[in-house]
């Protein structure tokens, strides 16, 4: 978490990638377009957006679900993406687990809990006997702070919060190196969200884990992220650090995003402007667009004249800050 | 506030039974409610508390399993609890009462075009021709923001966005200008800022057409936004009402604390946020005393023996928590909503984390 | 009054002690798939004295030929025509036939071979089509072929495969379980393939493709489990309509030879004297419909009670 950018590892790499569906018309529907960032060890990169923005997809490819139709993905220097030999396959499922959305989709509902759990550790015999299996699941299920005694119930005797938990402790019993999780709480009732953001943080630090937290709102992301990409309509329009993407919002779209996050608070939500994000106030000239670095750490979707705008914001806004 | 607007819907002490198999599930236990004309009150709670089940009571529309066993809804010097046949709720439901749940796919018939779904609510309810109803409907549409109007008239649901869609659903719940908006869950199936433009039309509507909107959400930002009054739902009973003012700067009840303290809007990188332990209780089972008991950490010992009265707190708010008892230690709430305006105001404020211009 | 019970006993307004374990645990007792599928069944009474008769009617046609030792081709009592058409009395259950023989005797010893047949052949086919069709559900390569294996093989006429292999193969148990077999099974593969593609995409399948999971452990632990009732339905209906075949293809003369007992001959033969004595057609045809409803009903109720929405 040092800011220091230089010294930073890169664990993993999205390298102008781009992924399309075959739709059964001619047309090709593209759900992401020259996707391009880093994300170093032991951050939590934040891919923030909404639904039909092409997050989920992006963060499938990662786990070699959804083919990327151009571009490359590297873990650890390594390429993921495309044909690899089916070692490799196998080290990128020992080393990058996902969480999902929907505690109650993701668990089989005819598995006990401890088969749910013990289901990486049979595929890649990652125990020396059935006793150390069995400690193992008991370890990943305190761990996340369920009781051994649940290894033998079904997911569908456990609440949500559980059930996610569950979900939690099958890839950490992987001992992985990165985490995908896709909108781990939104499906969750809003009094034991807390519960889950606290455990991810906690096995964070216990695990030296780096995450890719997808999310669609920004109020989560605050608490959660280092650092911040918000994709819109299949493009990634900003990225930057967690606390400059919150003081020095450039683009529209996440000025929009960030205007929309409601804040209990009646007196200042009275008051509080909601802003629109309208693409047609935007550089109409036909422009190329892309993803530059405005200032170091901190890039922007932008044509050449939107660029200069945005500097401009930004200088006033530092001369202000001075 | 204005203390003698008129009540214009009273719940009183009602109670909702489930047949499920062979067992029954209490699913609201005792809630009474007023509600004032012209205000928005809002219903907060998780799945499970009974608040989509208790507004359902308003408009008859339990399902088929459930039935009210105690209480009484007076409506008009109407019981509405008393109401059988659909016959019966003719000229409420949908005329005076409306509602509009999440998802506005399962309101929408999709295979009937966007105009015809208005109309037909219009010449049903008014009993008009098809052209004025048709005139009427146009300018409803136009009214919730849908542009150029009378050209999508004909179009199909699934020509609209999510956003639109909604429109489209508070379009048909206004159409008979009712007295009562019941808004389930309105925004939670939209993107997050498809949800503001929405609670916006809502609240623009409510000031131009003068109906009572009861909100029922999970969520205590949009709760903050839109309510005057709130209640806070759990196990099936409310809690704690009060003005919105009140019941965030001034929670009594464990459970609003709890519920307010758990926003990741107030956390700190790099602490804890705080978090509620386990799980909602089973309506299924026999509650005793405070249903929130087992999961409060601040429970006290009469909490499991004995169901805590409302206690008073101020003209317009009231708490249902033995910490309100004269007898009961003194209790701090917790130090993440103490101030709350002061640190939310310094979040938007210029310089704040979710400061916007 | 309540006042009362609480003024007397003021520590009850301290804290409470709060341990933040004690609401992860889980009060209900211990659920488990089969004893619940167990319990559900045995729930319905109805069902219970269903099963218990289909238990007694199968015993009873698996032992009772042992007893009675009847062979199609002796017939003891040809040449004595008193005992031809007799009347069911006590002495004989069923009465007699044209050749006389106990009915009694020809009925069970036909309801034996129709049960064999039909549950040979299910089990041969749900074996081969439950195997397939997972397999085909899974590979969108296989999928390409296998759906014009499927199209030729199901539009093949059923009667005239059957006449050929007959000829071909001559007449008996085993062509006739062949015969049965060589095309049902594409129709449970197709049956389940479908099955298989509607779970297949599941938000849990893919958990445990990003855990590792082979295809065919999926199949075996986060597929057919949830196909246990669809299965069970399926073979409910099959059972009895293999019967049917089996005595419809016997009737037709492409079934068991004249060396078995069969039901379909049975009521063949005794079609003809259905003006004088129709007690020698019913009594084969109520067996008959006894047998493949009471079949049918008791595998549709566990085929019900298989389905956990049935549970709790």
């Amino acid at each position: 978490m040092s800011n220091e950018t230089a010294e930073r590892e890169v664990i993993l790499s999205v390298r102008h990638v781009s992924i399309s569906f075959d739709t059964g018309h001619k047309k090709k529907f593209v759900a992401v377009k020259d996707a391009n960032f880093d994300i170093y060890k032991g951050e939590t990169f934040a891919l923030v957006g909404e639904s039909g923005s092409g997050k989920t997809t992006l963060g499938r490819a990662i786990l070699r679900i959804n083919p990327c139709s151009e571009g490359e993905i590297i873990f650890e220097g390594k390429r993921i993406s495309g044909n690899i030999s089916r070692e490799e396959d196998r080290n990128v499922v020992r080393n990058i687990q996902m969480i999902f959305q929907d505690p109650a989709a993701s668990l089989n509902e005819r598995a006990t809990i401890e088969y749910c759990v013990s289901e990486g550790l049979y595929n890649f015999h990652l125990y020396e006997s059935e006793a150390d299996r069995i400690a193992k699941v008991d370890k990943a299920l305190q761990d996340v702070g369920l009781l051994p005694e649940h290894k033998s119930r079904y997911p569908h005797e456990f609440s949500g919060g559980q059930r996610q938990r569950v979900g939690i402790a099958r890839a950490m019993i992987m001992n992985p190196k990165f985490i995908v999780a896709d909108e781990p709480i939104s499906a969750l009732d809003v009094s034991i969200r807390a519960q889950v953001l606290n455990l991810m943080n906690k096995l964070k630090a216990e695990k030296n884990l780096t995450y890719l937290f997808i999310a669609h709102d920004l109020s989560v992301v605050r608490f959660i992220a280092d650092r911040i990409a918000v994709i819109h309509l299949g493009e990634i329009v900003e990225i930057a650090d967690s606390e400059t993407l919150f003081q020095v919002p450039l683009h529209p779209y996440t000025i929009s995003l960030l205007s929309s996050v409601p804040m209990p608070d009646p007196i200042v939500e009275r008051t509080r402007k909601h802003i629109d994000y309208d693409p047609s106030k935007l550089d109409q000239s036909g422009a190329k667009r892309e993803l530059r670095e405005i200032r170091p750490g901190h890039f922007v979707f932008a044509t050449d004249s939107e660029f200069e705008g945005y500097e401009e914001k930004l200088r006033s806004m530092e001369q202000e800050a001075k | 506030m204005d203390e003698t607007r008129n009540v214009i819907i009273s719940a009183k002490d009602v109670e909702v039974k489930f047949r499920v198999r062979d067992k029954y599930l209490t699913a609201i236990r005792g809630v009474s409610l007023d509600l004032y004309e012209g205000e928005t009150f809002a219903i907060v709670g998780e799945s499970g508390s009974g608040k989509s089940v208790f507004t359902k009571t308003f408009t008859g529309m339990l399902e088929s399993n459930g039935t009210i066993s105690k209480g009484s809804v007076m409506f008009h010097g109407k019981d509405l609890t008393k109401l059988k046949t659909d016959k019966d709720w003719e000229g409420i439901r949908g005329a005076k009462i409306s509602t509009i749940f999440q998802d506005p796919m399962t309101s929408l018939n999709p295979i009937r075009t966007i105009g015809s779904q208005i109309t037909e609510v219009i010449e049903k309810h008014q009993g008009i021709s098809k052209a004025e109803a048709k005139k009427q409907a146009i300018e409803m549409m136009e009214r919730v923001g849908i542009a150029n109007a009378a050209d999508r008239f004909d179009e199909y649901p699934f020509q609209y966005s999510g956003g639109m869609r909604q429109r489209i659903v508070i379009a048909i719940a206004l159409a008979c200008h009712p007295e009562i908006l019941i808004c389930d869950e309105p925004t939670t199936a939209l993107d997050v800022t498809i949800q503001a433009q929405i609670i916006t039309l809502i609240r623009d509507l409510q000031k131009e057409l003068g109906f009572t909107t009861l909100y029922i959400t999970h969520d205590l930002g949009v709760v903050a936004n839109v309510a005057n009054r709130v209640g806070v739902m759990y196990g099936g009973q409310i809690i704690e009402y009060g003005t919105v003012e009140e019941v965030f700067f001034d929670p009594r009840h464990p459970y609003t604390w709890a519920l307010l303290s758990s926003l990741p809007q107030l956390g700190i990188k790099g602490e804890e946020l705080f978090y509620i332990t386990g799980t909602p209780p089973s309506l299924f089972n026999e509650i005793k005393g405070d249903a929130f008991a087992p999961r409060n950490e601040h429970a006290l010992k009469v909490d499991f023996v004995q169901e805590p009265p409302f206690f008073k707190v101020s003209d317009t708010h009231y708490a249902k928590t033995w910490l309100l008892d004269p007898r009961a230690p003194k209790l701090e709430k917790p130090e993440v909503i103490q101030d709350l305006h002061e640190k939310i105001k310094k979040m938007t404020d210029k310089g704040g984390a979710f400061h916007v211009e | 009054m309540e006042e009362k019970i609480l003024e007397n006993k003021s520590d009850l307004f301290e804290f409470a002690s709060f341990d933040k374990n004690e609401s992860e645990h889980i009060a209900a007792p211990q659920y488990s798939y089969w004893k619940s599928v167990w319990r559900t069944f045995i729930k319905n009474k109805f069902t219970v004295a269903i099963a218990i008769l289909l238990l007694i009617l199968i015993l009873f046609t698996l032992i009772q030929p042992m007893i009675s030792g009847y062979d199609p081709l002796i017939a003891p009592n040809v040449n004595d025509p008193e005992m031809r058409f007799l009347k069911p009395s006590a002495e004989h259950i069923f009465g007699t036939d044209n050749v006389g023989n106990e009915v009694f005797d020809v009925v069970w010893a036909g309801a034996r071979n129709s049960i064999i047949i039909s549950f040979v052949c299910t089990f041969i086919t749900m074996v081969i089509g439950v195997t397939v069709g997972a397999i085909w559900g899974f590979s969108k390569k296989m999928d390409k072929w296998m759906i014009e294996v499927y199209n030729i093989v199901s539009n093949v006429p059923f009667l005239l495969l059957a006449m050929i292999l007959s000829y071909v193969l001559g007449a008996g148990m085993g062509t006739l379980i062949f015969v049965m077999c060589v095309t049902e099974w594409v129709f449970v593969a197709f049956f389940i393939r479908t099955q298989v593609m509607i779970i297949r995409d599941r938000e849990y399948n893919l958990a445990s493709k990003c855990l590792g999971t082979s295809t065919w452990t999926m199949i075996k632990n986060n597929i057919l489990p949830y196909l246990i009732s669809v299965i069970m339905t399926y073979v409910a209906r099959m059972i009895p309509s293999l019967i049917s075949y089996e005595v419809f293809l016997s009737y037709m003369g492409l079934g068991l030879g004249v060396t078995k007992a069969s039901l379909g001959r049975m009521i063949s033969i005794y079609t003809s004297y259905m003006n004088g004595y129709p007690h020698l057609f019913w009594i084969p045809v109520t067996v008959l419909a006894v047998l493949s409803v009471s079949l049918y009903i008791v595998g549709q109720r566990l085929a019900d009670a298989a389905d956990p929405r049935t549970h709790m």
